[in-house]
Formats: C-alpha cells, sequence, structure tokens
C-alpha cells in the first residue's frame, strides 16, 4: 500500500503560479507611465491642487484637539492624521510636532501609563500656532519642535520599565 | 486622503479608481468588481487595514486572496510594519505620501511580484525580501528547505 504523501508545512508558490495583475503588455505601458517624467510633473501639479483641502482637514483636526484634550484616543487620532497630512500639504513643522506628539503618546499607551497632560497640552499649542502660521519654515517653529521631542525623550525616559 | 491618492493616480495613467469608506466596503466592491491593486489605511473603522488584510488574504470568502496589497500608514513604529506586514500586505507606504514614493510601490509590485507562502500561521507574499544565494551561515529554521514546496 502507497504511503500517504506528506503535507508540506510550508507552501510556497511562485509568481507565474497564481494570477497577475497586469498581463505583460500592460505592465509594460504601466511601468513606462510610472516613470514618465510628464508623470511625475502631473502629480506635482496633482499634490499641489490638493494642498487647500489638506490644509483645511489639519486646521480642522487642530480644532478638535483644541476643543477636547480630554479624550487621549481621539486626540492620538487627530494628532496621527495631521502627522499623516501636514508634510505633504506643506506643513513641515506641524507634521515634526504631531509626529513627537503621536510617538510620546504611542509609547505611553504602549506601557499602560497615562499620558501628561502638560505635555499634551504643549504640543497642541505649537501644532495650533505651527498649522495657522502662513510661513511654516519660520525658524521659531523649528526651534519649537526640537524643544518639545527633547522635552518627550526625557519624559520618556523616566518612564522606562526597571 | 483618497482624494490625493485618486489624483496620484490619475496622473499616472491609473483611471479606474473605486474608493470605500472601510474595510468592509471595500470588501463588498472587490466583489462586485475585480481589482488589480488595493490600496488601504491601516486606521480605518469599523474594519481596519489589518483587518481587511487578513480578511482577503485567508477568508473562504475573499473575492482575491493574491490581490497586491499597499498598507499606508502614519504609524511607523516598527511594530506596527512588522503586524501589517505579518497579517499579508504587500508593500508598507509610510504618510507623508509623496508621488515618488507611491509609484516606486506600485513599480515594485508589477516588476518584482512577490512569491506567496502558506504555512500554519501565514498566507500572504513571501515576508523574506533578499535571497542571498552566497549565504553560509547555518539555516534558522529547522525545517528550511527540507519539508518545503515549490509550486
Amino acid at each position: 500500500m502507497a504511503k500517504p504523501r506528506k503535507t508540506p508545512p510550508v507552501q510556497i508558490i511562485a509568481p507565474d503560479s497564481y494570477p497577475q495583475m497586469l498581463s505583460k503588455p500592460r505592465a509594460a505601458r504601466a511601468l513606462h507611465s510610472l516613470r514618465a517624467p510628464e508623470t511625475a510633473a502631473k502629480a506635482q501639479a496633482a499634490t499641489e491642487a490638493a494642498m487647500p483641502g489638506m490644509r483645511a482637514a489639519i486646521l480642522q483636526y487642530v480644532q478638535e484637539m483644541e476643543q477636547d484634550r480630554s479624550d487621549t484616543a481621539r486626540l492620538f487620532e487627530a494628532a496621527h492624521e495631521i502627522r499623516g497630512f501636514a508634510e505633504t500639504a506643506g506643513m513641515i513643522t506641524t507634521g515634526r510636532i504631531a509626529e513627537v506628539l503621536c510617538r510620546y503618546m504611542d509609547d505611553l499607551m504602549r506601557l499602560g501609563r497615562p499620558v501628561d497632560p502638560t505635555i499634551v497640552t504643549l504640543h497642541v499649542a505649537a501644532i495650533a500656532r505651527a498649522a495657522r502660521a502662513e510661513d511654516d519654515s519660520v525658524r521659531a517653529g523649528q526651534a519649537v519642535a526640537a524643544e518639545l521631542a527633547a522635552l518627550v525623550a526625557k519624559r520618556l525616559s523616566e518612564n522606562e520599565p526597571g | 486622503m483618497r482624494a490625493l491618492l485618486r489624483a496620484l493616480l490619475n496622473s499616472a495613467g491609473i483611471k479606474d479608481v473605486i474608493e470605500a469608506g472601510n474595510g468592509q466596503m471595500a470588501i463588498e466592491m472587490l466583489r462586485e468588481r475585480k481589482s488589480d491593486l488595493v490600496l488601504s489605511d491601516l486606521a480605518m473603522k469599523p474594519m481596519d487595514g489589518l483587518e481587511l488584510t487578513r480578511y482577503l488574504r485567508n477568508s473562504d470568502n475573499s473575492p482575491n486572496p493574491f490581490v497586491p496589497i499597499i498598507m499606508i500608514s502614519g504609524h511607523t513604529e516598527k511594530y506596527r510594519v512588522e503586524a501589517a506586514r505579518d497579517a499579508g500586505v504587500t508593500e508598507f507606504l509610510a504618510k507623508p505620501i509623496t508621488a515618488h514614493n507611491l509609484f516606486a510601490r506600485i513599480t515594485e509590485i508589477i516588476e518584482r511580484p512577490r512569491a506567496f507562502v502558506r504555512c500554519d500561521s501565514y498566507f500572504g507574499p513571501d515576508r523574506r525580501r533578499h535571497q542571498h544565494d552566497d549565504y553560509t551561515g547555518p539555516w534558522r529554521r529547522r525545517d528550511d528547505f527540507q519539508d518545503t514546496e515549490v509550486r
């Protein structure tokens, strides 16, 4: 009697064994288009056209953050959205400050520890100021971002286990 | 964000784009229309990007378990990227989104489609990115290359 064939614990399915997203001619056309200089120019124009909408969305999130700083989950969500949008919208400093706040909140939430309301308030104020400033490259904004990052790093090191 | 993505895709000649507000809606749309590529945000409600990916890869009712998935997120912490990888995403795109990064991920998927791996605990694109043909060190898994079937 033939021995039953052992089913391998790992099966590797090569790319030519499953349906590919594009046929070869369509893939070649798509690659050509993705790499074309005119595509890059069109994409740049599309990004610039989307900027006012993104800025408006960021200001909406800022307003939400300012209105209620007690709901940590919502605050984190708003900061996260700002972090995701800001740089694409040309609001570099706003994005950097939101990034620091996200990192701080994420680390503490993972440790199951409460966030420090003072740190949150300082960040929300700095995000709001940077977002509402027309000239996002102001040096003061960069300095605030660096100071807040140092403050958060210090507080997080104080919270490290052990 | 969806508006920006649509505009960027359109600028590359990808005109047929459908949008869903969350994972559940995406599954329903994918059932109705064959799609070449899924771009998903990680943070969505009620079904987030990880749940969507797990469903598409593992559910018996999945409209296409092999569909390429690009996960987009501002959550770039290592543990979150690893969670996305382990759910079965094809590529991870960190926010802020740029046309260059988006197009690079799509190019990668078209040019270098990944093998899929099926085992007890995972189904999805091969998570190993590099094949070192000149690797001379010890294998890290007891059954490396012994119980592997290549189709």
